[in-house]
C-alpha cells in the first residue's frame, strides 16, 4: 500500500515532466527527455556547480589542518538549510492540507501509511535540494582527503543523517506552522512574515559567506576549539563524515531516537490537524452594505484574496515585492559606491551602471509571478468564471492586473530611489524608470501566457501549481533569461549607442512584446481559456 | 427558453453525446435522467458555455451560446455536480463576488442574500470561509449565490444530493416559484421520484442518445417513472 501511496505523491510531483495537461495526454519520450535535462541542469549544474567550487574552497585547506569535521559540519549545516528552508511549506501542505486527505482516510488504508507516505514524499525532496550540497562536498573530501573504507562508509551514513535530519525539521517546523494556522485569523500574513525573517538571514549569510569561509579557513582552529566546547554535537556530527566510527554510531542513535520522538507526535496530531475545517474560532456574520464593483474590479478583487489567502503562494511568488524596495533603498544609501564600483570595473562603458542596476531591478520583478500559477489555481473552480458572464479577457486581464500592481508600485519606489542615487544626465535617470516599469509590464504579460500555456487543473495540493510546476519554472527562469540578455548585450555592443538611446530601444521592444502579448491574450488566450 | 439541436461532443474516440435536441420552454422544470456516464453533465455544460461542443446548436433566450456566451450567461445560473467554489473566500464574499458580476445594485442583493441564506439558515455562516463548509452548505451557497441575480434559466447538475430534506423541500419550492414567474429550470437527477412529482417535462439519455422526451405523463403513462426509466435501460 506504501509503495502505491509512494508512487502517486511522486507522479504528482513531477507529473508535469511526463504530462502535458494542455494535450490532456503523456508527453513524448523526446519532450519528457528535455524536461528531465532541463531539471538536471539547474539542480546539478547551477546549485551542485556552485557548491562543488565552496567544497573546493573550503576543503583543501581543512583537511590539510586535520580538521576535516568542520568541513563536514559547515557543509552539513548548509545541505540542511537548504533541504529544510524548501520543505516546510511542503511538509504542512503536503502533510496536513493535501486534497485528498480525507479520501484516502476514508479508505481502508491505516493512518500511519497516509504519514509514511507523506513524508517519504517530503524526506525526497528535502533529500533532492540538500544532496546538491552533500554530493559535492562527500566527494571532493574524498578527493582530497584519499578513500578509506571508515570515510566511505561514515561519509554515506553522513548524507542520510543529514537526510533524515531535514526531514525531522521539515516535520517539526510543518508541524510548528499548521498548529499555528489553527490558531491564528491572518495566519497567511504571520506566515509571511515569519518566513521572510528567515529569508533575510538567509541572505544576509548567502551574501556573507565568502567573508565567513575566509574567515574560518584563516581561524580554523579557534573556531574549532569552540565548536567542541560549546557545541559537542556538532564536533560529533562532522567527525561522523570525517571517518569516525564512534561519532557515527552516536549520531545515528540520537537521529534514530528524535525520529521515533517526531514520528509519534506526528502519527499522534495529524488526524486531529488534518482533518480540522481550519477555522479557528467561528466569525460573526454582521450584515452590512457591501461595495458595489465592475466585473473586472470583482475578478481583480477576487485574484487579491487568492493571493493573500495563501502563504505559500504569497512566498513563492511575490518576493519582488519585498526586494525592489529593499534594494531601492540600499541603493539610496550606497547607491554611489556602487555605481562607482561598477564605473570602475567596465570604464570603458559609459553609464554601464545604470543599465546594469537596470537589468538588476528587472531580475526582482521576475521574482513575482503570482501570474504564472493564476490559471492553474482555479483549479476545480474553474467552472466559476467559464460560466459566469464574463468575457475570459477579462478574467486573464485581471490575473494579469494583480502582478502589475504588486510589481509596478515597489519598481517605481525602488527606481524613484535609484534614480536619485545615480549619477547622470536626466534623460538617462528618465529611461531608467521607463525602462524598470515597461519591464515589469512585459513580464506580467510574459508570465500569463506561460500560464496558460502550461495549466494544471486537477491539484491536489497548491504547492504544485505555485511551486513544482513547469508555468512556474519557466516564469522565472525564462523570464531571468530575458530581461538578462540586454543587460549583457550593452556591455557587448549596447554601450555603442549610448545608455539612454539603449534603455529607449530596450523599452520599446519590450513595450511592443508586451502588446502583442496583450493582444494574443485577448484573441488566443481567451479561446484557450474557454477551452480549459 | 433553452434550445438544444443536434448536440454532438466527442472525448476522443468516444461519443460522449450524440445528435440530441431538447427544448425547454418559459415555466418548465425540465428534468434530465440517465445513468452515470450516460451524457448528462456534458450535455449541461455544453449548454451553459462552459465545455465546447463539436456540432449542433444552443440558443438561450434567442441568443446562440457560442456567438454570444457573455449575453446568454447573463440569462442564466448554472450549479455543477460538485460545487467546488473559491475556498479562500468567506461565504458573503463569494455572494457579493457573483453580485457584482451581475451587476446587482448593493441594496438589492442584501435583501436578496438575507432572504435566501434566511430560507436556507446560512446567515450565521456567510462569515466563514468556504474552506470551512460541508458539502451541503457549499450547495447551499451555490443556490444562494444562482438565486440572487433572478436569472431566467437555471441549470443544475444533481442538485438534490448534499442538501439535508429540509433544504431539499424548499429547493423544490423554489424551482416551482422560479418557474411560475415565468422562468425555466433544467436539472439532471438520480432521484426519480423527486423528478416525477417535480418535472413537467423529462428527458432519458443514454449512451449519449435521447431516448424518451415529454410531458411526464407522455413519458410514464400509467408506470411510474423509475419503472419507465428501468425498462428503457434494459433494451
Amino acid at each position: 500500500m506504501l509503495k502505491v501511496l509512494l508512487k502517486k505523491q511522486i507522479a504528482e510531483v513531477f507529473r508535469s515532466y511526463f504530462y502535458d495537461a494542455k494535450k490532456n495526454r503523456m508527453r513524448s519520450k523526446g519532450a519528457i527527455a528535455a524536461w528531465i535535462i532541463f531539471f538536471v541542469v539547474v539542480m546539478v549544474g547551477v546549485l551542485g556547480g556552485m557548491f562543488t567550487a565552496l567544497s573546493l574552497s573550503l576543503c583543501g585547506a581543512l583537511a590539510q589542518a586535520g580538521m576535516g569535521w568542520l568541513f563536514f559540519v559547515l557543509m552539513g549545516l548548509i545541505a540542511i538549510v537548504l533541504g529544510a528552508f524548501g520543505s516546510v511549506f511542503n511538509t504542512y501542505s503536503g502533510l496536513y492540507l493535501a486534497k485528498d486527505n480525507d479520501l484516502l482516510l476514508s479508505m481502508p488504508i491505516p493512518v500511519k501509511t497516509v504519514i509514511a507516505s507523506r513524508l517519504i514524499n517530503v524526506y525526497l525532496m528535502g533529500a533532492m535540494y540538500s544532496s546538491t550540497a552533500l554530493l559535492p562536498a562527500v566527494i571532493v573530501y574524498w578527493i582530497t582527503g584519499g578513500l578509506s573504507a571508515a570515510k566511505v562508509i561514515c561519509g554515506l551514513l553522513f548524507m542520510l543523517m543529514v537526510t533524515v535530519i531535514v526531514l525531522l525539521l521539515s516535520c517539526i517546523l510543518g508541524w510548528v506552522v499548521a498548529k499555528i494556522s489553527l490558531k491564528l485569523k491572518n495566519k497567511s500574513f504571520i506566515t509571511v512574515l515569519i518566513s521572510l525573517v528567515f529569508i533575510g538571514a538567509y541572505y544576509f549569510f548567502y551574501f556573507k559567506a565568502s567573508d565567513f569561509v575566509r574567515d574560518i579557513i584563516q581561524n580554523a582552529e579557534t573556531y574549532g576549539n569552540r565548536i567542541k566546547g560549546a557545541a559537542y554535537g556538532l564536533y560529533l556530527f562532522g567527525r561522523m563524515g570525517d571517518g569516525s566510527w564512534a561519532a557515527a554510531g552516536i549520531c545515528t542513535a540520537v537521529t534514530a531516537v528524535v525520529s521515533l520522538l517526531v514520528w509519534r507526535v506526528l502519527s499522534r496530531s495529524f488526524l486531529k490537524i488534518a482533518t480540522s475545517n481550519g477555522a479557528a474560532e467561528k466569525r460573526r456574520y454582521v450584515e452590512k452594505q457591501a461595495k458595489e464593483r465592475s466585473v473586472f474590479g470583482a475578478m481583480l478583487a477576487k485574484e487579491f484574496w487568492r493571493f493573500t489567502a495563501s502563504a505559500n503562494y504569497m512566498l513563492n511568488c511575490g518576493l519582488g515585492i519585498l526586494l525592489l524596495p529593499v534594494s531601492g533603498v540600499f541603493l539610496l544609501i550606497k547607491g554611489r559606491v556602487i555605481c562607482e564600483a561598477i564605473g570602475d570595473v567596465f570604464s570603458s562603458r559609459p553609464d554601464a551602471a545604470a543599465v546594469l542596476l537596470c537589468t538588476l531591478f528587472c531580475l526582482m520583478a521576475c521574482m513575482n509571478d503570482m501570474a504564472a500559477p493564476s490559471v492553474s489555481l482555479e483549479g476545480k473552480s474553474i467552472w466559476i468564471p467559464q460560466s459566469l458572464p464574463v468575457e475570459p479577457k477579462t478574467v486573464l486581464r485581471a490575473k494579469t492586473a494583480v502582478q502589475l500592481i504588486l510589481t509596478e508600485i515597489p519598481m517605481l519606489f525602488a527606481a524613484v530611489c535609484a534614480v536619485i542615487a545615480l549619477p547622470g544626465s536626466a534623460g538617462l535617470k528618465v529611461m531608467f524608470v521607463i525602462t524598470t516599469l515597461v519591464a515589469a509590464a512585459f513580464m506580467a504579460m510574459f508570465d500569463i501566457t506561460i500560464g496558460l500555456a502550461m495549466p494544471i487543473l486537477n491539484w491536489t495540493n497548491e504547492t504544485a501549481p505555485i511551486k513544482q510546476s513547469g508555468a512556474v519554472t519557466l516564469a522565472l527562469l525564462g523570464g531571468w533569461g530575458i530581461v538578462v540578455i540586454p543587460g549583457i548585450l550593452y556591455l557587448l555592443i549596447g554601450w555603442r549607442l549610448g545608455a539612454v538611446t539603449y534603455l529607449i530601444v530596450w523599452s520599446a521592444i519590450m513595450a511592443v512584446i508586451s502588446l502583442l502579448l496583450l493582444r494574443r491574450l485577448d484573441t488566443k488566450g481567451a479561446a484557450a481559456f474557454r477551452m480549459l | 427558453m433553452l434550445i438544444i439541436e443536434h448536440l454532438t461532443k466527442t472525448y476522443g474516440e468516444k461519443k460522449a453525446v450524440d445528435d440530441l435536441s431538447l427544448h425547454i420552454r418559459p415555466g418548465e422544470i425540465f428534468g434530465f435522467i440517465g445513468h452515470n456516464g450516460a451524457g448528462k453533465s456534458t450535455t449541461l455544460k455544453s449548454a451553459v458555455g462552459i465545455l465546447q461542443f463539436d456540432e449542433g446548436q444552443i440558443t438561450i433566450c434567442g441568443k446562440n451560446i457560442r456567438e454570444e456566451p457573455v449575453a446568454c450567461k447573463k440569462d442564466l445560473a448554472y450549479i455543477p455536480d460538485n460545487p467546488d467554489m473559491y475556498e479562500f473566500m468567506s461565504g458573503i464574499k463569494y455572494l457579493n463576488f457573483v453580485a457584482d458580476v451581475f451587476g446587482i445594485p448593493s441594496s438589492a442583493r442584501q435583501e436578496k442574500i438575507r432572504r435566501y441564506a434566511d430560507i436556507f439558515e446560512l446567515t450565521g455562516d456567510l462569515a466563514q470561509p468556504i474552506s470551512a463548509y460541508s458539502h451541503g452548505m457549499k450547495q447551499k451557497l451555490a443556490l444562494i449565490s444562482a438565486w440572487i441575480h433572478d436569472p431566467k434559466l437555471i441549470v443544475m447538475d444533481e442538485p438534490f444530493v448534499g442538501l439535508d430534506p429540509k433544504a431539499s423541500h424548499l429547493l423544490k419550492e423554489m424551482m416551482r416559484e422560479h418557474c411560475d414567474r415565468g422562468g425555466a429550470i433544467f436539472f439532471s437527477t438520480h432521484v426519480l421520484e423527486v423528478a416525477e412529482k417535480l418535472c413537467d417535462k423529462v428527458a432519458i439519455i443514454k449512451q449519449g442518445r435521447l431516448i424518451r422526451e415529454g410531458t411526464m405523463e407522455e413519458v410514464k403513462g400509467d408506470d411510474s417513472l423509475e419503472e419507465v426509466f428501468l425498462e428503457l435501460e434494459a433494451e
